[in-house]
């Protein structure tokens, strides 16, 4: 469905990642794990468009999308549940929802029943019912969060990016987080999930890939990755 | 007190002009942090667009309401049309380059260009633009009011009112305010920012037009007509906040009020001299808006 082709990609003169490949296949969960500033966020802002790739290839179902603008990408369904959620503040729950279906409400892309879906997926966050004419810009870190998952998914995307959803939530919330990937990984939701709580996406997840500056330094199956005992000592050992 | 009444009346129509001309300047700040300096020169031609269209069409019989209805949609069609075209041609790429100076020489720039091109077609003299409405006052409670002044009012508020509903209620109005609130999430969306700023720039210059086609009747209508009107409306943009919808009329009230109190009790050759004041004073102590919460981006 996504496949990276020896991707370099950074900002301005400085590169951060180097001919990065990697592969994610239909229906499937796969895992981009890693240190802090190993390149996971700047790997998913170059697939959805958000920086421009200096060079490589960027195939969404058989079309190379590398240099295409975001809003392009996100219309051909690509969504990215961006790094530190970036909500509009000013808007109102429902509306930040209803702007994830923005494609499919101007005619870019197909219609489908967005007012189902939008019942279907404030049923799958209640925190956000409850909250739906509250500006976004009100609410705490986990619900903005859900809100940032829920908007993405009213795209109805053919592939998920999402960036640390765990960032900053307390234990309790970083449950229900994965919950919820999980429960997207059944309905075979295809998704691409950065984390930094490695072990716990290595648990959801079908695929793994290790980022080490901006290298993948290794991949493989979730349960081989989560038994090799380098990416244990590296990412796990702190876990365990 | 009927004295002081009638000013205040009359500082209210001008006060709503630059309160439109300020919603302008709002408008382009809000999606892409940047001004255009030309919106003074967009309220010119707006004026001038819309005297060439009624005349013509008053020497086809029609009588100068009719003339002026009509003329309206030109003149805010050719104010889209205008703001489109300094989007695109002066800002688009100092946004690009996220170039500081390049989109205020650009708009500047173009602004100079305009105000040439309308010295050439409509000459340097100024113009006596038909009024539409009657020019004898109404009097109310002992206060005069002509009746194009209460038409300024109507005019200014309906256009705000129009765009703040747009936003509030159509998907492509909260595209609007996504790309405001955070442009790079605003693309995820499947937002077309870049377009979303250059429709910002279109209804910029679509306000200024509005201003300049409400102001004409009751002022002469010429290629100078928008520099000081522009410049004013700065100030009314930076004490009303570049952000907040609300302060813009009561910036522009309250300038356009000072204004007719100085015009009445000093002299009206000192008129445009509080608001230029007022800018000078508010660029030093007040560079975020009495009323808004945004500041003026740091250069
Ligand atoms: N907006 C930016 N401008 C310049 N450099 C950046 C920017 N964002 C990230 N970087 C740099 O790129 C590298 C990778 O960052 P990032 O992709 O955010 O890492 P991760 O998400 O894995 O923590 C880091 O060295 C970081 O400092
Ligand atoms: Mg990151």
């Amino acid at each position: 469905m996504l496949e990276v082709r020896n991707l370099v990609a950074g900002y301005g003169k400085v590169k951060v990642l180097h001919a990065l490949s990697l592969h994610v296949p239909k229906g499937q969960l796969v895992t981009l794990i890693g240190s802090n500033g190993a390149g996971k966020s700047t790997t998913l802002r170059a697939v959805s468009g958000m920086i421009r790739p200096d060079s490589g290839e960027i195939m969404l179902g058989g079309r190379n999308i590398a240099g295409m603008a975001s809003h392009d990408i996100t219309r051909l369904g690509m969504a990215h549940s961006p790094e530190g959620r970036r909500v509009f503040p000013t808007l109102s729950v429902s509306d930040n929802v209803l702007l994830g279906a923005f494609p499919r409400l101007t005619g870019a892309r197909s219609k489908g029943d967005v007012k189902a879906d939008f019942d279907r997926l404030i049923d799958l966050f209640p925190k956000l019912k409850d909250r739906k004419d509250q500006l976004a810009g009100t609410l705490s870190g986990g619900e903005q969060q859900m809100l940032a998952m829920a908007r993405a998914l009213m795209l109805n995307p053919e592939v998920l990016l999402l960036d640390e959803p765990s960032m900053g939530l307390a234990p309790k919330l970083v449950e229900e987080v994965f919950a919820t990937i999980s429960r997207l990984k059944a309905a075979k939701v295809t998704m691409l999930l950065v984390e930094q709580f490695a072990a716990a996406a290595l648990d959801v997840a079908d695929f793994g890939y290790v980022l080490e500056n901006g290298r993948i330094s290794s991949s493989g199956p979730a349960e081989s990755l989560k038994n090799d005992p380098a990416v244990r000592a590296a990412y796990l050992g702190a876990a365990h | 007190m009927q004295n002081f009444m009638q000013i205040l009346v009359s500082g209210i129509s001008v006060g709503m002009i630059y309160g439109v001309i300020a919603f302008g300047y709002q408008l382009t700040f809000a999606t892409s942090k940047t001004l255009n300096f030309g919106q003074g020169e967009a309220l010119t031609l707006g004026a001038l667009v819309g005297f060439s269209t009624v005349t013509f069409l008053i020497a086809l019989g029609l009588p100068p309401l009719a003339a002026y209805i009509l003329a309206l949609p030109i003149v805010l069609a050719f104010g889209l049309l205008q703001g489109a075209v300094v989007e695109r041609f002066g800002v688009r790429q100092a946004i690009k380059t996220k170039s500081e100076a390049g989109w205020i020489m650009a708009t500047i720039a173009l602004g100079i260009i305009f105000k040439n091109m309308a010295e050439n077609v409509w000459g340097k003299d100024p113009l006596k633009f038909p009024s539409p409405l009657s020019e004898a006052p109404l009097t109310i409670g002992g206060v005069n009011l002509r009746p194009m002044e209460i038409a300024i009012v109507l005019g200014a508020l309906a256009m705000m009112l129009a765009v703040e509903a747009f936003n509030r209620r159509s998907i492509y109005g909260k595209a609007v305010v996504a790309t405001s609130n955070d442009r790079d999430a605003a693309g995820l969306m499947g937002i077309n920012t870049p377009l979303v700023i250059t429709f910002s720039y279109a209804l910029s210059s679509l306000s200024a037009a509005l201003a300049g086609v409400l102001i004409a009747p009751i002022t002469l209508t010429g290629a100078n007509m928008g520099a000081a009107l522009g410049l004013k409306a700065f100030a009314v943009a930076i004490i009303g906040g570049l952000s907040s919808g609300l302060g813009v009329v009561v910036g522009g009230l309250i300038l356009g009020i000072t204004e007719s109190l100085t015009g009445f009790y000093f002299d009206t050759g000192y008129k445009d001299v509080p608001g230029l004041l007022l800018l000078l004073l508010v660029l030093s102590f007040k560079p975020a808006g009495l009323f808004g919460k945004s500041a003026i981006k740091k250069v």
